[in-house]
């Protein structure tokens, strides 16, 4: 391949890009969308984080100001975890709003993660938001399809791709150039967009570590890939088609299909195909489940009688007031052990039954870039469905751990004997609730995101590998005419 | 002429195609509904059922009327009207059942149903979406080239001088594209009725005129474009370009503006005041809480300050006050709601798009002011269910004595959903515009 020959052509291409008035008000448009795009993301990002953030402070000051009080008062005043957004949802929102953002933390019970963004919005939601990875993944190849539809084929209907091939330039050489121009133009909008995306990112205060800073290259090297692949399916298809309308029109289509119709069909398919229980089915299985292994309520259930006989019997007394612990303490650590258990077991279930829903989303990545793209891009924002799961994990494993440290100071501290209607009801120091030490969740690291999205950062491989593959098999067969 | 306009359109592959896809769509997006109401029926039974049976099991193993009542669950339901499988709006994010005990209500009443956010993103495939999105697309496929295909292939001159009238062609050549799209969209609509068994009621017309208005609003848009005379590829870029911004760009625009205008911090303090209103005043003297409590409900007094540690009177007006503590919040909460539906259906008036799925989602009954409805009667279902209970807890009645077998979920009645003038204003409005620009260009089709 001659490489004079390529750079003349991309250089031909993004001259003639910019020869029509038509491109500067479409770039202006496009740039004025990147801007509010990018407002309204770092927007979303600093004003819901200070709020979150404000709350969750909120949370433990009250929880560390409260008075002397019985362990188990303290395990149902319980707290909160507040859903802290990554940095990098201010680039791409990915299901931000569609996920809970709050959750109260109490003992023997698992509450759900409310007042997600979805839940307080209109109908106006489901049209989607406007991100600086929507506007990448959506407007940025319907731009590029509007500027290359014409780029082999316009030279074929003028006569120029005869002259060109005459005076020696190969198939292949004009197909890259081409590719590369329209690339070179693409970049125009793209760069900008990350530019935009790292300098909010400075200005919001993010430390700057090893995470993030793989997540940025891993970003910006998928929308190369993502964009160069769109640029090279696009002089395919022109330098495959009759004449520039037919070229546009497929392009259309194939734009529509692809990022349009393609990736709610399949998500709405895979929610078809597997329904997913309702709340109320699903918290009826887990209660039945956790009476089926002990009512730790009923005096005469099986498994507590079992286990008060056997502790007596190790500790040799013969009634539980007489034990060197709090006994009530000891069957509520018991059954929130259980029922903790029981309902991961569940959530389990559910989790790989919405994986099994997402999972024909999941396999179009690899007949469809749009989607690689898009959950690529989620992923490394952090704003996946694995960032969520580790949310859910993280503050049900803190709730845990409360729930059970109050159950240890009411073994510890609390007495055996049970006050009178009329006597104070016990309690301990306020000094120990400084012990548990604070929520503070680690979020998703880049190890986890990439693990969840391997598939689609494969498929995105392929296509990059497929749609070279595909203009290298083209450009033998160029046709002049 | 007619014959044949029709007979050239539908030799067209492109037109089949089009047509093929809008019906497997539509149908396709029919039994999506189907499949929602079904799922929506069978929480109703569901709730009914566990309602009953976590009755009976508590009743059983309680014997006083105020533990029994801490775990006691009610059923508040909004049964969903048929029309949402057509228009599922907000019903799939927000719960359309309210399962609460007579406790604090506000650490209640906002819990989700469980929902699988890649699927809440992704949006629901319903008939809504396919009048919304698709048809609009199918439109431009058919129209685009309506006057631009003859004046390119040189027939126009021909039909300019030897038709009667050039207009009249080319309203019929209008005509035979619309007569197939309405066709096709009235037919969906009437399957949707046969197969979901929609009662056929002024929400049902209602919907079918703004499905009718919405596509004609685009049938205006084209034939306006289509009288400027712009090349076939003009023509086809630029209603593209306006579809994208109609469907895509603008909607989501006008949705970041409201989520960012009207931010909901509110709904995390109402979280954390409801649990400190109550959990606080287990440690202040039981006489501050149950005055506030008989200023609230005087009917109550009566039952004065009892001396025990512990008793339920004190527990379930220390209940009551983590609502009142939280009550501010919570009506702010619901003010910005109602401020954000307020916005989006101002700014939606002007964008078709806009203004369609969300009026689809009122006629539906899946919009957030129906959400906002039921969170308003669960409140007062709450407050209605608790004074019934209260005196009896408060008197320690047996719980034998209550009629447990009775208490059944409650239903939400159905409310008007069609008011027309707002419905069809701002389409009919468009429309004028549209058609009366382009009968002004008419003219000018004449010249070549």
């Amino acid at each position: 391949m001659n490489r004079s020959i390529v750079v003349l052509l991309a250089r031909q291409s993004w001259k003639n890009a910019f020869h029509s008035r038509a491109i500067y008000g479409v770039l202006v448009v496009l740039f004025l969308m990147i801007g509010y795009a990018a407002y309204s993301g770092w927007k979303m990002y600093t004003v819901q984080n200070e709020m979150r953030e404000h709350y969750q402070r909120v949370a433990r000051e009250r929880w560390e100001d409260n008075p002397d009080k019985h362990p188990h008062r303290m395990a149902h005043f319980g707290t909160f975890a507040f859903r802290i957004k990554h940095p990098l949802s201010l680039f791409d929102f990915g299901l931000e709003s569609f996920t809970g953002n709050a959750v109260y933390l109490e003992a023997h019970k698992q509450n759900t993660i409310n007042f997600s963004e979805a839940s307080m919005s209109t109908g106006l939601l489901r049209f989607g938001e406007i991100s600086l990875a929507m506007l990448l993944q959506m407007v940025v190849p319907l731009i590029i399809v509007f500027l290359g539809f014409g780029a082999v084929a316009v030279d074929r209907e003028n006569g120029t791709l005869k002259i060109l091939l005459t005076q020696g330039a190969r198939g292949r050489e004009i197909l890259t150039g081409r590719s590369l121009g329209l690339f070179a133009v693409a970049m125009v909008v793209v760069v900008p967009a990350f530019f935009c995306a790292a300098l909010l990112l400075i200005a919001s205060g993010v430390s700057v570590d090893l995470d993030l800073v793989g997540r940025l290259a891993g970003i910006a090297l998928a929308y190369f890939l993502f964009n160069a692949i769109v640029c090279v399916i696009t002089v395919a298809v022109s330098a495959g088609s009759q004449s520039s309308k037919a070229a546009l029109m497929k392009l259309l289509g194939v734009w529509l299909l692809l990022a349009v119709l393609l990736p709610r069909t399949s998500q709405a398919l895979g929610s078809y195909f597997f329904p997913a229980p309702s709340r109320v089915a699903f918290e009826t299985v887990i209660e039945e489940d956790v009476l089926k292994q002990g009512d730790s309520h009923n005096p005469d259930d099986p498994h507590y009688k079992h286990l008060r006989d056997s502790v007596l019997r190790v500790h040799a007394v013969d009634s539980v007031e007489h034990l060197p612990f709090n006994y009530s303490g000891f069957v509520m650590r018991e059954g929130e052990r259980i029922s903790a258990r029981i309902y991961q077991q569940h959530l389990q279930a559910l989790t790989r039954l919405y994986d099994k829903q997402n999972s024909l989303t999941t396999a179009a990545a690899l007949v469809n870039p749009f989607t690689a793209i898009r959950n690529l891009s989620m992923a490394l924002s952090g704003t996946d469905v694995e960032s969520y799961k580790v949310f859910q994990s993280e503050a049900e494993a803190y709730r845990y751990t409360m729930a059970q440290e109050m159950n240890a100071l009411q073994m510890e501290l609390i007495s055996n004997r049970k006050p009178g209607p009329q006597d104070k009801p016990l309690a301990i120091s306020h000094d120990h609730w400084k012990e548990l030490p604070d929520f503070k969740p680690q979020g998703i690291a880049i190890g986890a995101s990439l693990r969840g999205a391997w598939f689609s950062a494969m498929a995105l491989l392929l296509w990059s590998v497929g749609s070279c593959w595909w203009v290298g098999r083209l450009s033998k067969t160029l046709k002049a005419i | 002429m007619y014959r044949l306009l029709i007979k050239q359109f539908i030799r067209s592959r492109i037109t089949l195609g089009a047509l093929a896809l809008l019906l497997v769509m539509g149908l396709v997006s029919i039994l999506m509904g189907k499949q929602f109401l079904a799922q929506q029926q069978e929480r109703i039974v569901q709730v009914t059922e566990h309602q009953r049976e976590h009755i009976v099991r508590n009743v059983a193993a309680h014997d006083e009327m105020g533990l029994l009542l801490y775990y006691l669950k009610f059923s508040l339901i909004s049964p969903p009207d048929k029309l949402s499988a057509l228009s599922i709006g907000q019903r799939d994010v927000n719960p359309g059942i309210q399962s609460i005990t007579i406790r604090t209500l506000e650490g209640q009443k906002y819990d989700t149903d469980l929902t699988n956010p890649v699927q809440l993103q992704s949006g629901n495939l319903d008939l809504g979406f396919v009048i919304l999105y698709l048809f609009p697309l199918v439109i431009i496929a058919f129209t685009f080239n309506i006057l631009s295909e003859d004046r390119e292939s040189g027939t126009w001159k021909t039909i300019v001088v030897q038709s009667r009238s050039a207009f009249q062609f080319l309203l019929a050549k209008f005509l035979v594209r619309a007569f197939f799209l309405y066709g096709l969209l009235l037919f969906l609509l009437l399957a949707a009725a046969v197969i979901l068994s929609l009662p056929l009621g002024e929400s049902y017309l209602a919907f079918v005129v703004l499905s009718v208005l919405y596509s004609t609003c685009w049938f205006a848009l084209t034939f306006w474009l289509a009288l400027f005379k712009k090349s076939s590829g003009f023509t086809v870029l630029t209603l593209l370009a306006i579809w994208v911004t109609l469907t895509i760009l603008l909607p989501a625009s006008v949705n970041n503006l409201v989520a960012t205008l009207h931010p909901v911090p509110e709904s995390l303090s109402t979280l954390v005041k409801q649990r400190d209103g109550y959990h606080e005043k287990w440690d202040q003297d039981k006489k501050v809480t149950l005055d506030k409590f008989y200023a609230r409900y005087p009917q109550f007094a009566k039952y004065g300050v009892p001396d025990e540690t512990f008793h339920w009177l004190w527990y379930y007006a220390m209940q009551q006050m983590g609502d009142e503590d939280a009550r501010a919040d919570s009506r702010a909460m619901r003010e910005k709601m109602l401020q954000r539906e307020e916005t989006s259906r101002s700014l939606a008036r002007a964008i078709p798009t806009l203004h369609t799925q969300l009026y689809f989602n009122d006629l539906a009954q899946t919009s957030l002011a129906d959400y906002i409805r039921l969170l308003d009667s669960t409140t007062t279902f709450h407050e209605r269910t608790r004074l019934y209970f209260y005196p009896k807890i408060f008197e320690h009645a047996a719980v034998k004595n209550e009629d447990w077998a009775a208490v059944k979920p409650q239903y939400l009645p159905p409310r008007d959903t069609v008011c027309w003038s707002p419905l069809v204003l701002p389409l009919v409005v468009i429309i004028l515009v549209l058609l009366g620009w382009a009968w002004v260009r008419s003219r000018n089709i004449y010249s070549i």
